[in-house]
C-alpha cells in the first residue's frame, strides 16, 4: 500500500523517474520511447553511409528528459537509450558499458551522501527500471539475452519485453512468452515481476500484480504515426492485410506496461532501487574498501 | 564475317529438347544452403517452399541439454522430391548457431569451410582414375536470411555475405517480411541494395534476356524484387473473404504466402525451382567451382593435399 500513500503526498510536486531501454537495433526501441512519451524524443536514426555499414560503432548511452503530464500528475521522465547494443560482431563490451553507467550513478549518490555539506539541488540519476527488448525469434532466449539480464539484475529492476511483437500470431505469442519465462526461471534470472504478498496485500493489489505478472514478457508494438481506422484516428501500423493498433490491449501490452511504469508501479520501482539495489551496491562497495584498508 | 545460316536446318535447334530429355531422365541434384540467425523462419521457409516437412521444427524440451559449446554446426537434410516423373535429389544445408552468440567473431568459418570443402572434394574426385560416380555436394545456392530490422545490414551480415558471395550463388532474402509495412519494406530493400553495392558483395544474377518477351519481363520482375521479402507458413488459414490459403493468421488480418502484394515468395520459388534451378546448378559448376579450382591450381600441384 505504501506506494499509493506516497503518491497522494507527492502529487503536487510531481515525480522523477528514470528508465533505461536496452535491445538490439531494429526491435522498436526508439519507436517505443517516442510512443511512450507521445513525442519525438529520440531523433530518427540517421542513415549511415552504405560504405560505412561494416564499421562496428559500439554502444552509446544517451539520456533524454521529458516532462509528462499523467492525468494531472507531473512526471519528469528520463529515458536512457542504448543504441548499438548487440550490433557488433563481438558484444562482450556492451555489458560492461551499461553496468558501468548504472554503477556510476550509484557512486554519485554514495559520495553525495558522505558529504558533510550536502548539495540541496543534487540530481539523483539512478536508473529505476530497465526494459530489455527480446528479439522475437519464436524460439527461446538467446545467449545474449540471458547474459544481459543476469549481469544487470543485481543493479537494476529488469523488465523483459518482446520487441516487434506483431511478428507473432496470438498462439505463437503465448508460446513464446511461456518459453521465455521458463528460460528465466531455469537460469535463475531475478527480474522485476510485480511482487505481491497474497496474505498482506489487499485483493485489488493482488489481482493487479498477478495480471501484470502473467503478461510478462510484455508484447510491444511501437508506432509514432496516426492512421484512420473506421473514422477514428489511432496510433498504428498499416499492413496490406490489416491494421495493428498500439493502444489496443488485444493487439499488444503497451498500454498496460505504460500505466504500470508511469502510474501504478512507479513508486515501487523507485523504492526497490533505493532500499534494496542501491543498498546492496553500497554494502558491497564499502566492504570492499574496508577489506582493502585492512590488507 | 557473318555466320552462314544453315539452310533447311540440320537439327541443331533440337538440342535444347535433347538436353531436356537427358536431364529429365537423370533428374537433378540440388544443394541449397540456408544461412542466418536463428528464429528467422529458415526451417519454415524450406518446408513452405517444398510443401512438405523437409525439416522438423525444433524440440524445445531439449534446449537445456545443449552443451556449453558455442559452435556453429552444419546440418544436412536430404529429401527426394518427385513431380510429374521428374526427380530432384534435394539437400538442404542448415547452419544452426550462426549469429546466436554474444561473440560471433569467426562464426562464419565452419560455413565457408563447408562450401570450400565441397569444391575440394569434387576436385579430388575428378582427378581420380575412376570418376564416374562422383558424390557432389557442391552448394548451388545460398539463401542468406536478413533480420527485418528496417535499418541496414549489420557488420556480421556484411562479413559473411562478402565471403559467401565469392564462393556460391548468394541470394539475400528479408525474413519474416510480415513485420514490415510496405513503405518500410521498400526503404529497407533500397538500403540493403545500396550497402551490397558499396560493400562489393556479389549476389546471384542471371541473364535477363530470353527467347520470348514474357520470359524476359518475368525475369526482370524477379530481379527487381531482390532482396526477396518472404513470409513462410505451412498452415492453411481462412481469409476475411472466405479463401483458404497458406498464411499467418493475426488478430488484425491474414498475411498470405502466395499473395504477391504481401511478399515475394512466389517470385523466389519461381527462381529457385521453376525457371533457374538448372542455371543455379550450372553456374556453380562452371563459375564458382572453376574459380576455386583455378585458385587452387595456381598454388598446388595435382594430387597435393590442401
Amino acid at each position: 500500500m505504501a506506494h499509493r500513500i506516497g503518491r497522494r503526498k507527492n502529487v503536487k510536486k510531481g515525480f522523477q523517474f528514470t528508465l533505461m531501454v536496452v535491445g538490439a537495433s531494429g526491435l522498436g526501441r526508439t519507436t517505443f520511447i517516442n510512443t511512450l512519451c507521445d513525442a519525438d524524443v529520440v531523433p530518427k536514426r540517421e542513415s549511415d553511409e552504405p560504405d560505412m555499414a561494416h564499421v562496428e560503432e559500439g554502444i552509446k548511452i544517451k539520456p533524454y528528459t521529458v516532462e509528462l503530464d499523467e492525468d494531472g500528475v507531473k512526471i519528469s521522465l528520463t529515458v536512457v537509450d542504448t543504441p548499438g547494443f548487440g550490433d557488433m560482431i563481438d558484444n562482450e563490451y556492451c555489458f560492461q558499458e551499461i553496468l558501468g553507467y548504472l554503477e556510476r550513478q550509484y557512486d554519485d549518490i554514495l559520495s553525495e551522501e558522505s558529504r558533510i555539506k550536502r548539495n540541496p539541488r543534487f540530481r539523483d540519476n539512478r536508473v529505476h527500471a530497465l526494459l530489455y527488448f527480446i528479439t522475437p525469434t519464436g524460439h527461446s532466449l538467446r545467449e545474449i539475452d540471458i547474459e544481459l539480464m543476469k549481469r544487470l539484475s543485481p543493479r537494476i529492476n529488469v523488465i523483459p519485453v518482446i520487441g516487434k511483437a506483431d511478428t507473432f500470431t496470438p498462439f505463437e505469442l503465448a508460446e513464446f512468452k511461456k518459453r521465455v519465462m521458463e528460460d528465466i526461471e531455469h537460469h535463475n534470472i531475478p527480474i522485476y515481476n510485480f511482487p505481491f504478498d497474497p496474505e498482506e496485500d489487499d485483493e485489488e493489489t493482488v489481482e493487479e500484480n498477478s495480471e501484470l505478472r502473467s503478461l510478462l514478457p510484455f508484447a510491444m508494438i511501437g508506432c509514432e504515426e496516426e492512421i484512420m481506422v473506421n473514422g477514428r484516428k489511432v496510433r498504428g501500423r498499416q499492413y496490406p492485410w490489416g491494421i495493428v493498433e498500439v493502444d489496443n490491449t488485444q493487439h499488444c501490452d503497451f498500454a498496460k506496461l505504460r500505466f504500470a511504469l508511469l502510474s501504478s508501479h512507479l513508486q515501487d520501482l523507485k523504492e526497490i532501487t533505493h532500499d534494496y539495489l542501491y543498498e546492496n551496491y553500497r554494502t558491497e562497495k564499502l566492504s570492499r574498501s574496508a577489506e582493502n584498508l585492512s590488507d | 564475317m557473318s555466320t552462314p545460316e544453315v539452310g533447311a536446318g540440320i537439327g541443331i535447334a533440337n538440342l535444347p529438347n535433347q538436353r531436356h530429355k537427358i536431364v529429365a531422365k537423370r533428374g537433378a541434384s540440388l544443394t541449397l544452403m540456408v544461412c542466418g540467425e536463428s528464429g528467422l523462419g529458415k526451417t519454415t521457409f524450406i518446408n513452405t517452399l517444398f510443401t512438405t516437412t523437409i525439416k522438423t521444427p525444433k524440440n524445445y524440451k531439449r534446449r537445456y541439454n545443449k552443451s556449453a559449446e558455442k559452435t556453429v554446426e552444419i546440418e544436412i537434410i536430404r529429401a527426394e522430391l518427385e513431380e510429374k516423373q521428374f526427380n530432384v535429389k534435394l539437400s538442404v544445408v542448415d547452419t544452426p548457431g550462426f549469429g546466436d552468440y554474444t561473440n560471433n567473431r569467426d562464426s562464419w568459418m565452419p560455413i565457408i569451410d563447408f562450401i570450400d570443402d565441397q569444391h575440394e572434394s569434387y576436385m579430388r574426385q575428378e582427378q581420380q582414375p575412376k570418376r564416374h560416380e562422383l558424390s557432389d555436394m557442391r552448394v548451388h545456392c545460398c539463401l542468406y536470411f536478413i533480420r527485418p530490422t528496417g535499418h541496414t545490414l549489420k557488420p556480421l551480415d556484411i562479413e559473411v555475405m562478402k565471403r559467401l558471395g565469392t564462393r556460391v550463388n548468394l541470394i539475400p532474402v528479408i525474413a519474416k517480411a510480415d513485420t514490415m509495412t510496405p513503405t518500410d519494406l521498400h526503404k529497407f530493400k533500397k538500403r540493403i541494395l545500396e550497402v551490397i553495392a558499396a560493400q562489393n558483395i556479389q549476389c546471384y544474377s542471371f541473364p535477363l534476356e530470353s527467347d520470348d518477351d514474357a520470359s524476359t519481363r518475368r525475369n526482370m520482375s524477379i530481379m527487381a524484387a531482390m532482396p526477396f521479402s518472404i513470409i513462410g507458413s505451412t498452415e492453411d488459414v481462412l481469409t476475411a473473404d472466405g479463401r483458404t490459403v497458406k498464411g499467418r493468421q493475426y488478430s488484425w488480418g491474414v498475411a498470405e504466402v502466395e499473395n504477391e502484394d504481401h511478399c515475394d515468395f512466389k517470385k523466389l520459388r519461381q527462381l529457385l525451382i521453376r525457371t533457374h534451378m538448372l542455371d543455379l546448378i550450372s553456374s556453380t559448376e562452371e563459375s564458382h567451382y572453376e574459380n576455386y579450382r583455378h585458385a587452387q591450381m595456381e598454388t598446388r600441384k595435382i594430387g597435393e593435399a590442401k
